[in-house]
């Protein structure tokens, strides 16, 4: 059977997905979608490159009006001031392009999204499913359409040729481009040397010589060919034209540990499953352990027998290799999967690893970290309430009493900021309370207060500690604030209680000052 | 009540301890007059180099400054040092020397061994200190205060604080017992960092900064409070209730400080003088010897009564050290045959002429030896001389040599935040977007900062009234100004007869071999000391080529001073604006004025360098001259007593000199009132004076009967000069070098276009304009060749005897000079190929591969690609010369498709940024003709006031600073130049096209103005695509694969 592939090209999927997100946007809000078209209306994304915002990718809108990537945004404003931007988001981009090829999956199961804003399907066989190879890329450049897609289709007889004749050659009256069998040749002959996605040197190396299109270099003899660009250039060629075979990998980016292990016959078992599980997670801690690696992210994969995945993810609060302790992470998990038909193979990927320093293996008798402890039970809850309904506090630096600390998902805890270096009550009430106070001014402390109707007589007090309030968060008039700065005193009555007062507002004579109580001391 | 103690601050930060203190020195030293205290100190982090403003600021405001530092230390907690004498003074400025010698560039190395160790600087009774303590004092830090105790006896204190960081009481009670235990006085300090509370956002912002954080971000970096800031005696008395004698001691400090910087006596470097002669008889001598040299026929009367005159002025003033040690330094250059030519005020003199420092003969101007030498001011001479470009760091090392690195310095230049630094700077510490701080630093760029309305933040597409685009713009505006580091002068050298490192802390520059004080020349000025400007000027590099390579090919020696004088064939060029390359005169705006002012001799070339200036241009007093020198309106004088001033310049003042002498003799200012109104605008340091200083000028004019129209030009035209200012001297000296250069080009243009690019860069044109204007002059061009050309472009014989220009390869783009020198080098009787060129030059393949792709491989008869295919079949490394051609297997032929005309132009633009095969636009001819653009040369033929349309590659824009925004751009073709008025408007419209576009095409209307032509553009179109036109041929639809458009080498200036 001979191969056929076809390969997608689409040149403006990062606007085009941008123009599909405000659209989606105004549906959301309930606006008819046929007020805005975002697919004529010039948008474009930006990145921030060389101390300025420049445009990253452009559709045909902006294209038309003058705008291309590279430009100053400031420039493209003056340009076409229209254009509607956003950042761009290529990690977004490339999870977007990697759901479609899985989407071209309808197709064929061989899809593979490639380095260049493209996918590759190979439909060897089964093409006829779809009445012929010319009515499945009709079908799915319409389909393509009606997404908000601008696509090239092109079909060949390899992976080379299909993704070069995409890009470069002009399309037929039904918007694909067709390579007939054994006509690669023929069809790459007149396209530019870029088809041939050779490194960008290499191409200009090439043209340099004057060497710019694909059939000039099938003309030359090739040992000096590659004595100056390499094997590549001769690689690439034979690719496009079907002399060496270029296999087609699957989409999904590896990652750097994993394991997995294929049954002879399909299994429904869990407890079966459940000891392969076990097995993968020995070698992946061993695999850790090798790199001074600990996992914070699992992903395991059930392939079942109809060609189907299952899937389950777990996170960890720290740096994990032990298999005990991610095994049972995992188990609580492995029960809500559905084994289907049968599973063929269990695939178990580090999908996140951080360093983690090799430790010394504990001896029966030594006490168990308490750590550690709190630690895994900060997993287990985790894992079955939400990582972020699990939290707890975190040091902030900053010298305003109620911003010092925040509240954080447990399991997202860092190295905590440097805690002041000033004395601090261990109960801070939430909000500070008006309390009558009298005191001998200025920069004295109170000789009593009362609070909540009780009056406390001062025996000892240390102040005042001055905190002016962060200037850059008033909203109002823009001033220093030092009109509200605090005045703490930390104090202790007579009863041996302590607190910690303060007076708002720097000293004027006349004017009555404002006390607050705002927490206790042990 | 009793009466409130005096108080001394003696721990004050400012801005010059950079990204620390909030407040320059001068407001600090004003807010301590205000508020009454007893005296200020200014302690900058391991730094003097605010102290000078400081101690300007003090004599004004009437307080005392004490002149202090903080040091550093790397192993011990910070002392403030208050020098007592100058003798103290000297041995803080020498410590600090030390500290910052042995460091890197702004950083200060010091440890406590340099004050308690073998080194003078705690002797001698001068020297106070006190400690600054460490958040938490311990058992080492009472041990170091022993230590420091028992080499500074009583003169030794320790700094205590109250800012209110809540256990205030209980750490100055510890300190205080400290204090007594280790028989230390306890000194009340503030910590100051800025002058005011209310500088509390910018010191955070400032913190922010250094440590390159937003304030939200700061945490704990921050101070918890504004209490850092000048307090007043009875503040600071009541928050030191409890510790009275520390407020006390402050006192008793500021009184044992007696040293003032008025005490640094500045004395001139005296080289030793032969034959126990005084230095004045020997300067006497030396100008007697040169007047004999310069005049062989005898010294003219003029010149004689002058010398006269100023040697006695010299002699009485005691400046004869001063002369002679510049008449070294010229020495020196001479000796090293390195060319150099006084500027400035020093052509005022005749003596300087005779001693060889300045090349213009006073005979040939009136001189004006008080502008040099002022008799009211007492002020020592300023003598600035120019050097070759690439030869200058020579006479630098030749002064650090003989008077060594303790005796000379070069001078600091204080680097400040500008209005573009400060808007990202602060906008970075707020955590604004990047895109809004561009946009931000784009309304500041177009708009004066006091002219920033709130609509022009809108129109940027920000809103005004967010608080935090408003605390930024505020920010930002306070931000303006200060001092960010200090960097070198350009040339301005200080040398001291005593040690230099006594009188200022002299630090390393970033430069090898440098060494700079931290006062810069406004800091030097205000204490009366003297630095000589050693500059860099590229001309002086070209016309020494240019005398050299005349001296090689055609057998005929000149210098500066025997180039014949009044050369009328030089006066014709220049008169038809022919200046490509001439010094100074060869700017759009010189070439417009050119054939307007006519020059026909020297003197008109004086005012042509004069006339285009700010001054005169702001002044308006351009098209008056222009319209008296051609007689179209009588030449009057305001006033019998103007018009001695202003007779040499047809009653228009034209130079500094004039419009200085106006303010004196027209508006009733005193010579030094006129000086100090010149130094107030130059430094724009206090804004304020400017609109007293005006009115003052315009009220006194118009009480002497001027009408108040010229009294405002006449203002208006001193703010101009303020900044750019032009003496008549300094215009005689720079059109001397025009002179000479415009002599070079006419008649020997093939020498002098080959010493224009053998400097390069340099000038307004870039290689490819100086090869055509070379070209159109009848010289003969030759390309770069491996087998050929030097490093240095040459001069080579024809056949027929002509002289013709053999470019080198140092116009290869990106070719490295040394693998260039290797190649030319070791190239014996020529190399055979390209794979002989990497195996005996070693050259590597990518050098060979820039030759290649230059077509430079020609006499290889090799193709520009036959020779890339070549130099890219060669092995990575050159095999050693034994080995070679062992295993060589005879490659198969391969064919490579020739080039088509326009891809030949395209990749020498590439490669060497100009091509001798064609003009880019000559091969687009015809496209551009039917498109309606004519050639620039059609347009000498067309009438005024037509439209036309142009195209052509852009070689400069320029948007002058006086010319209310207008740009003008300079397109060329295949014929000629054309000339671009872009009005404001217009550019804005045509931004794109106007700043991106390689080959501009223009449509607008012809302006002629006698010989001037220039086009007022009305619509700009990008013609660049075109370009792309001349490799279309080679591979259609085929866009990019060609690699980038072509590069045109475009100058800007501003």
């Amino acid at each position: 059977m001979t191969r056929r592939v076809v390969s997608l090209s689409l040149p403006s999927f990062a606007t085009d997905r941008l123009g599909r997100r405000l659209a989606a946007a105004d549906r959301r809000s309930g606006k008819a979608a046929a007020t805005i078209d975002w697919r004529s209306r010039p948008l474009a994304t930006v990145t921030a490159r060389n101390g300025g915002l420049r445009l990253a990718a452009v559709n045909r809108a902006a294209a038309v009006a003058g705008a291309a990537p590279g430009l100053p945004l400031a420039d493209s404003r003056a340009l076409v001031p229209s254009l509607f931007t956003a950042d761009d988001d290529p990690a977004g981009d490339r999870r977007a392009l990697e759901k479609l090829a899985e989407w071209c999956g309808r197709y064929t199961p061989w899809t593979a999204a490639d380095e260049t804003a493209g996918i590759w399907l190979d439909v060897s066989g089964c093409a006829h499913l779809f009445g012929g190879e010319r009515a499945l890329l009709v079908d799915l450049a319409a389909r393509l359409g009606r997404l908000g897609l601008d696509a090239a289709v092109a079909g060949a007889d390899t992976p080379g040729a299909a993704w070069a004749v995409a890009r470069f050659a002009a399309a037929d009256e039904d918007g694909i481009a067709v390579v007939p069998a054994g006509g690669a040749a023929d069809a790459l002959a007149p396209l530019p040397m870029a088809g041939l996605r050779l490194p960008a040197a290499v191409v200009e190396g090439l043209a340099r010589m004057g060497l710019r299109r694909i059939g000039e270099l099938m003309a030359l003899p090739r040992a000096p060919l590659v004595r100056r660009f390499g094997d590549i250039i001769v690689e690439r060629l034979d690719q496009a034209l079907g002399r060496v075979r270029e296999p087609l990998s699957p989409s999904r980016p590896p990652a750097p540990v994993r394991a997995h292990l294929s049954f002879t016959e399909p299994v429904a078992a869990a407890d079966v499953i459940a000891a392969a599980v076990r097995r993968l997670l020995e070698t992946v801690c061993g695999q850790l352990a090798k790199a001074h690696q600990g996992a914070r992210r699992l992903d395991l994969v059930l392939y079942r027998v109809d060609g189907t995945l299952a899937r389950a993810a777990v996170g960890t609060s720290r740096p994990v290799r032990e298999p005990d302790h991610l095994e049972r992470l995992l188990r609580e998990k492995l029960a809500g999967l559905d084994a289907g038909f049968g599973v063929e193979v269990v695939a178990l990927a580090v999908a996140e690893a951080v360093p983690l320093l090799p430790a010394q293996i504990a001896t029966e008798t030594a006490p168990r970290g308490g750590d550690d402890d709190v630690a895994r039970l900060i997993d287990r809850l985790g894992n079955r309430l939400g990582a972020d309904r699990v939290v707890g506090l975190e040091p902030v630096a900053s010298h305003l009493p109620e911003r010092a600390c925040r509240e954080v998902a447990a399991a997202a805890r860092k190295p905590s900021a440097p805690l002041p270096d000033k004395p601090r009550p261990v109960h801070l009430l939430p909000w500070p309370e008006p309390i009558e106070a009298i005191a001998p001014v200025p920069d004295s402390p109170p000789v009593m207060f009362r609070w909540r109707r009780r009056a406390h007589r001062v025996a000892r007090a240390d102040g005042p500690e001055r905190i002016c309030p962060e200037w850059w968060r008033e909203t109002g008039e823009i001033d220093t604030g030092d009109k509200r700065l605090r005045d703490y005193y930390r104090i202790e009555d007579s009863d041996g209680g302590r607190f910690w007062l303060f007076r708002e507002g720097p000293y004027r004579a006349g004017a009555r000052p404002r006390w607050y109580l705002h927490g206790f001391f042990p | 009540m009793t009466a409130i103690p005096a108080y001394a601050e003696l721990q004050v930060t400012s801005n010059y301890s950079f990204l620390r203190g909030a407040s320059h020195p001068e407001e600090l030293v004003a807010t301590a007059a205000t508020l009454g205290l007893q005296a200020i100190a200014l302690t900058d982090r391991n730094s003097v180099s605010g102290v000078v403003r400081a101690h300007v600021a003090a004599k004004r405001a009437g307080v005392r400054l004490i002149v202090g530092a903080r040091l550093d230390l790397q192993d011990a907690p910070g002392l403030l040092c208050y020098p007592g004498d100058r003798a103290a003074y000297g041995r803080l400025c020498r410590l600090l020397t030390t500290g910052k010698r042995r460091a890197p560039k702004g950083e200060c190395w010091l440890a406590l061994d340099d004050i308690l160790g073998g080194g003078d600087f705690a002797q001698g009774a001068g020297q106070i200190v006190a400690a600054v303590p460490p958040p938490k004092p311990d058992a080492a830090f009472a041990r170091v205060l022993k230590d420091l105790r028992g080499v500074l006896g009583d003169r030794f204190h320790l700094a205590v604080s109250k800012l209110y960081r809540g256990d205030d009481n209980e750490r100055a009670a510890a300190l205080a017992r400290l204090a007594h235990d280790c028989r230390v006085r306890l000194l009340a300090t503030n910590d100051v960092h800025a002058h005011a509370p209310e500088r509390r956002p910018l010191q955070d912002v400032l913190t922010c900064i250094r440590e390159g954080c937003t304030v939200d971000e700061a945490g704990y970096r921050l101070f918890a409070n504004a209490e850092r800031h000048l307090k007043g005696p009875a503040e600071m008395t009541r928050l030191f209730v409890d510790l009275p004698q520390a407020i006390a001691n402050t006192v008793a400090v500021a009184e044992a400080c007696t040293f003032s910087l008025d005490e640094l006596r500045y004395e001139y470097p005296v080289d030793p003088v032969p034959d126990g002669a005084t230095p004045q008889r020997h300067l006497e001598r030396l100008t007697r010897q040169g007047a004999a040299r310069r005049y062989p026929a005898g010294v003219p009367a003029k010149v004689e009564k002058q010398l006269a005159h100023e040697l006695a002025l010299i002699g009485e003033f005691g400046f004869a050290p001063y002369f002679l040690t510049v008449h070294d330094i010229v020495r020196f250059a001479d000796s090293r045959d390195i060319l150099c030519q006084g500027r400035g005020s020093a052509a005022n003199s005749a003596v300087c002429y005779c001693l060889g420092i300045t090349a213009v003969d006073p005979n040939r101007i009136d001189v004006l030896f008080e502008r040099f030498v002022s008799a009211a001011r007492g002020e020592p001479p300023d003598i600035d001389v120019d050097f070759e470009n690439g030869r200058r760091e020579e006479v630098i090392q030749y002064i650090y040599e003989k008077y060594g690195r303790d005796r000379a310095g070069m001078t600091a230049t204080v680097i400040t935040y500008r209005s573009k630094s400060a808007i990202r700077e602060v906008g970075k510490a707020m955590g604004i977007s990047e895109d809004t701080i561009v946009a931000l630093q784009g309304v500041a760029w177009r708009r004066h900062w006091s002219d920033i309305a709130d609509d022009d933040i809108r129109d940027a597409g920000l809103d005004p009234a967010e608080p935090t685009l408003r605390r930024v713009m505020a920010l930002a505006g306070a931000l303006r100004g200060f001092p960010r580091h200090l960097s070198q002068h350009t040339g301005g050298m200080v040398m001291t007869r005593s040690r230099l490192s006594e009188v200022v802390p002299i630090a390393n520059a970033a430069m090898e071999d440098r060494t700079v004080i931290e006062w810069d020349k406004d800091d030097l000025d205000a204490l009366g000391i003297l630095k000589i400007d050693v500059l860099a000027l590229g001309m002086l590099t070209c016309v020494h080529k240019c005398f050299d390579a005349i001296a090689r090919h055609h057998r005929r020696a000149v210098t500066l001073a025997t180039v014949p004088a009044e050369d009328s064939a030089v006066y014709d060029m220049l008169c038809r604006a022919d200046s490509v390359g001439v010094f100074q005169v060869e700017s759009r705006a010189q070439m417009s004025m050119l054939p307007r002012l006519r020059p026909r001799s020297f003197y008109d070339l004086v005012i042509e360098v004069a006339i285009v200036r700010p001054g005169p241009i702001q002044g308006d007093m351009v098209h008056p001259y222009l319209r008296r020198r051609r007689g179209e309106e009588p030449v009057d004088y305001p006033s019998a007593e103007l018009e001695r001033v202003l007779g040499k310049t047809l009653g228009i003042p034209l130079f500094q000199e004039q419009a200085m002498k106006i303010a004196i003799v027209a508006a009733g200012f005193t010579p030094a009132e006129a000086d100090a109104l010149r130094r107030a605008l130059a430094t724009f340091r206090h804004v304020g004076d400017i609109a007293q200083f005006r009115q003052r000028f315009v009220g006194g004019m118009l009480k002497n009967g001027y009408d108040e129209d010229f009294a405002g030009r006449c203002f208006r035209q001193i703010e101009g000069f303020a900044d750019y200012g032009f003496p008549e001297s300094h215009a005689a000296s720079f059109a001397l070098i025009v002179y000479v250069s415009a002599w070079l080009k006419c008649h020997y243009p093939a020498a002098f276009a080959c010493g224009l690019l053998n400097s390069q860069p340099m000038g307004f044109y870039a290689p490819a304009q100086i090869v055509r204007d070379a070209r159109e002059h009848g010289v003969e061009v030759r390309p770069a060749d491996v087998n050929v050309s030097l490093w240095d472009c040459t001069l080579e014989r024809t056949d027929a005897g002509a002289i013709a220009l053999r470019l080198g390869l140092r116009q290869i783009k990106g070719l490295r000079e040394a693998d260039g020198r290797r190649i030319v080098a070791l190239r014996g009787p020529g190399y055979r190929d390209v794979a002989d060129i990497h195996r005996r030059a070693r050259v590597g393949k990518a050098a060979l591969e820039k030759l290649a792709r230059a077509d430079a491989c020609r006499s290889l008869d090799l193709s520009r690609r036959s020779a890339l295919w070549a130099v890219r079949g060669l092995d990575d490394i050159a095999p050693l010369p034994l080995f070679a051609r062992a295993d060589e297997t005879p490659e198969p032929a391969v064919a490579l498709p020739a080039m088509t005309p326009g891809e030949d132009v395209a990749d020498d633009y590439r490669a060497l940024a100009l091509s001798l095969k064609a003009h880019p636009v000559q091969l687009l001819r015809a496209e551009l003709a039917a498109a309606g653009f004519v050639p620039c040369a059609r347009l000498l033929s067309i009438a005024d006031g037509a439209r036309v349309k142009v195209g052509g590659l852009v070689i400069t824009r320029q948007r002058p600073g006086s010319a209310n925004g207008v740009v003008f751009v300079t397109l060329e073709d295949e014929t000629g130049v054309a000339n671009l008025i872009v009005w404001p408007d217009t550019f804005e419209r045509y931004r794109r096209e106007g700043i991106g576009a390689a080959l501009l095409g223009v449509a607008g209307r012809l302006q002629r103005e006698g010989r001037v032509i220039h086009v007022v553009a009305e619509r700009l179109l990008d013609l660049t695509p075109l370009l792309g036109r001349l490799e279309a041929d080679a591979a259609p639809g085929a866009a990019g694969a060609a690699g980038p458009p072509l590069p045109v080498e475009v100058r800007d200036f501003h």
